[in-house]
């Protein structure tokens, strides 16, 4: 109990310091440049993306409760756009076609996902190895649909996923709510949820307390490729093509996202919350950076640093508090 | 003795030594022009980087850890270095060689200090050094490929152990800076083999808590790794550099991938404590071969990355099954 009281206080103390850097940002890009920061565009443009990634991130954060990683995200997310966008000129690119195009997408990125969990879960093969071949394989996949050259002709209506409003909120910001709820449903409310965790913290265990360890990391897997469907959607309605090196730096992105957000890299602990605070905090220091005119590379070094200086950070909290305790 | 011939036979290099000379027939039926002296020229200036950074990761692997960030480390010491030769007008090939690997010994040191005193996951470590070091590259140190090498660097391309002219005029010359894999190889597998430290590495990728109870300084053995993984890496970029006979900061990013997986193809387990020198050399060649010669099977390029992820795929699938079958058999 004393234990569970602990972590708990931890944890709300990592979602705090988020929100107090989110506000710290706001606040500071607010006085520098309110017109530009503050302005309706910018706060949906910086929607968009944080959309697209934001989603990815959090099939990355399962994978990573569950004591494993997905290096290969970016890839499914590539390929189940240019398997959506495929099915989409074949029919013509009608509006109807939208429809078969998504399903499609998800459920190739299922598959993908499912086959990395195959790999991972019955030949226990190392899921970092696993999904950094997958990365690979899954772009190959692509580029054989696409032979190269980005797919265009994409329906004129499907540019509105990612371009278009509801009340004046984005639709990616809603696709992206509905992702959140459904990953926070999933790991507070399912079984599920409770056994990815169980397994995620010691694998041994969990088998032998009756945990099917195969199902819990295909399933993993899977819902993390499904999520990297939904990213791959979002990234060809917003470039209104699909093409099979997009976002190739949100790999680096996702993973700083999860660890940022608290998420233990070995498994068990994760949660949604910190883990969404992560990525608007991200989005609000690159758009900060986009407004000022830094120059964008500085963005890779910064995020490097971030993620090493959470991560030492976070290390020596744990040591103190194990000498502490000890 | 038999026995030992028929382990021989069935061990992790034998497979990939039958999968190359397979598919070497297979090229050569389909393509006659394949087995030349020719071939093995371009093969092994092909090879030539991958191989340094390749034994590098195989050490770093069999340690109990990975290194993804030496393509950036490479691509900072590359650059940095050409950048300072011209400044200062440093027109020697030694001086150059040292300036790179002592940039590439502090980005290793920065890994080794993160992974050994702070205990990060080596993955996000080097994850994160890799963007560090890649980002400072292109942000501060400029994107333009620089192609006016000081002569005397320059010279060093144009070094060749022979050189070989086909019947039609057509000359092939082995470069000299195919000694500096051929180094690292030797070097790394004495050290492995007979010296106390290559026995920690191997005892600290099997079972770091066993090895320091066995009196292995776990530290300083990840310092070593990672310190030496780091300065060969920035050797490996100034042959890089000659070899191209230009410097391109983004030109080695995304080549991690590769190597790892020859690493792991030459039956090195990415769980560490296993791997051999011999094995990572066939894994590289392998590679190399796929990758060079899948045009003259008649696969299409826009297929190459494709057969490649699929190649590593059954590849790291075979070595990692055949793992569990040895954990999994009966143990003496």
């Amino acid at each position: 109990m004393e234990k569970m009281k602990k972590s708990i206080k931890n944890a709300d103390k990592n979602i705090t310091a988020l929100l107090g850097i989110a506000i710290l940002i706001f606040v500071a890009m607010g006085i520098l440049a309110p017109k530009s920061f503050l302005g309706i565009t910018n706060l949906q443009g910086m929607c968009i993306q944080f959309a697209e990634f934001g989603v990815l991130a959090f099939g990355m954060m399962l994978a990573m409760i569950s004591g494993g990683i997905d290096l290969s995200l970016v890839g499914i997310a590539n390929f189940a756009s240019i398997a959506g966008a495929a099915v989409m000129i074949k029919l013509g690119s009608s509006n109807a076609s939208i429809i078969a195009g998504v399903l499609a997408a998800l459920a190739v990125g299922g598959i993908c996902g499912l086959f990395n969990g195959f790999m991972i879960g019955y030949l226990r093969i190392p899921p970092m190895l696993v999904t950094l071949c997958g990365l690979q394989l899954f772009t190959g996949l692509g580029l054989v649909v696409t032979k190269g050259p980005a797919l265009t002709d994409l329906p004129p209506a499907f540019n509105m996923i990612a371009g278009g409003t509801v009340a004046l909120i984005p639709i990616a910001v809603i696709v992206f709510a509905l992702v959140v709820l459904g990953v926070s449903f999933l790991l507070r409310s399912s079984v599920y949820g409770q056994h990815v965790r169980f397994m995620g913290t010691n694998a041994t265990a969990s088998r032998y307390s009756g945990i099917q360890n195969l199902k819990i990391t295909m399933m993993t897997y899977g819902i993390s490729g499904i999520l990297g469907g939904v990213g791959g959607i979002l990234m060809a309605s917003h470039y209104n093509s699909a093409k099979s090196d997009y976002g190739s730096s949100y790999t680096l992105l996702t993973l700083l996202i999860v660890v940022l957000g608290g998420t233990n890299p070995d498994g068990g602990r994760g949660k949604v919350a910190g883990v969404t605070l992560s990525i608007i905090v991200l989005q609000l220091v690159s758009s900060a950076f986009n407004i000022l005119r830094i120059n964008a590379f500085i963005k890779t070094f910064v995020w490097g640093m971030i993620l090493l200086a959470v991560m030492v950070s976070m290390k020596l909290l744990e040591n103190k508090k194990e000498r502490r305790s000890q | 003795m038999n026995s030992k011939i028929k382990n021989t036979l069935a061990s992790n290099e034998a497979i990939v030594v039958y999968i190359i000379i397979g598919l070497s027939l297979l090229i050569g039926i389909v393509n006659h022009s394949f087995f030349s002296v020719s071939t093995v020229v371009t093969l092994s200036r092909a090879i030539l980087v991958t191989l340094t950074f390749a034994i590098c990761e195989m050490i770093v692997i069999i340690s109990g850890g990975i290194d993804v960030s030496f393509p950036a480390v490479a691509s900072i010491c590359m650059y940095a270095t050409l950048k300072i030769a011209l400044a200062f007008n440093i027109d020697n090939v030694f001086v150059v060689f040292l300036i790179a690997a002592v940039i590439g010994l502090m980005f290793g040191t920065l890994n080794a200090v993160l992974i050994a005193i702070f205990r990060l996951p080596p993955l996000i470590a080097t994850l994160g050094v890799s963007s560090v070091a890649n980002g400072a590259t292109l942000a501060f140190l400029g994107t333009n490929v620089i192609s006016n090498i000081p002569d005397k660097i320059d010279a060093v391309s144009r070094m060749y152990l022979f050189t070989f002219t086909t019947k039609d005029g057509m000359s092939f010359s082995l470069t000299i800076l195919i000694l500096i894999p051929i180094a690292v190889c030797l070097l790394a597998f004495f050290m492995l083999k007979f010296t106390m430290l290559g026995r920690g590495i191997y005892a600290v990728g099997g079972d770091a808590n066993a090895a320091r109870i066995a009196g292995f300084n776990v530290k300083k053995i990840q310092f070593i790794v990672y310190m030496s993984a780091g300065s060969i890496a920035g050797i490996a970029s100034i042959a890089y550099m000659i070899l191209m006979r230009q410097a391109d900061p983004s030109v080695l990013m995304g080549s991690e991938m590769m190597v790892i997986a020859a690493v792991v193809m030459g039956g090195t387990r990415i769980t560490g404590g296993h791997g051999s020198v011999l094995g990572t050399v066939f894994g590289v060649i392998l590679i190399a071969l796929v990758q060079n010669n899948l045009i003259m099977l008649g696969v299409p390029t826009h297929f190459q990355t494709f057969v490649v992820g699929l190649i590593i795929v059954i590849g790291t699938s075979i070595t990692s099954l055949r793992a569990k079958k040895i954990s999994n058999s009966a143990k003496v």
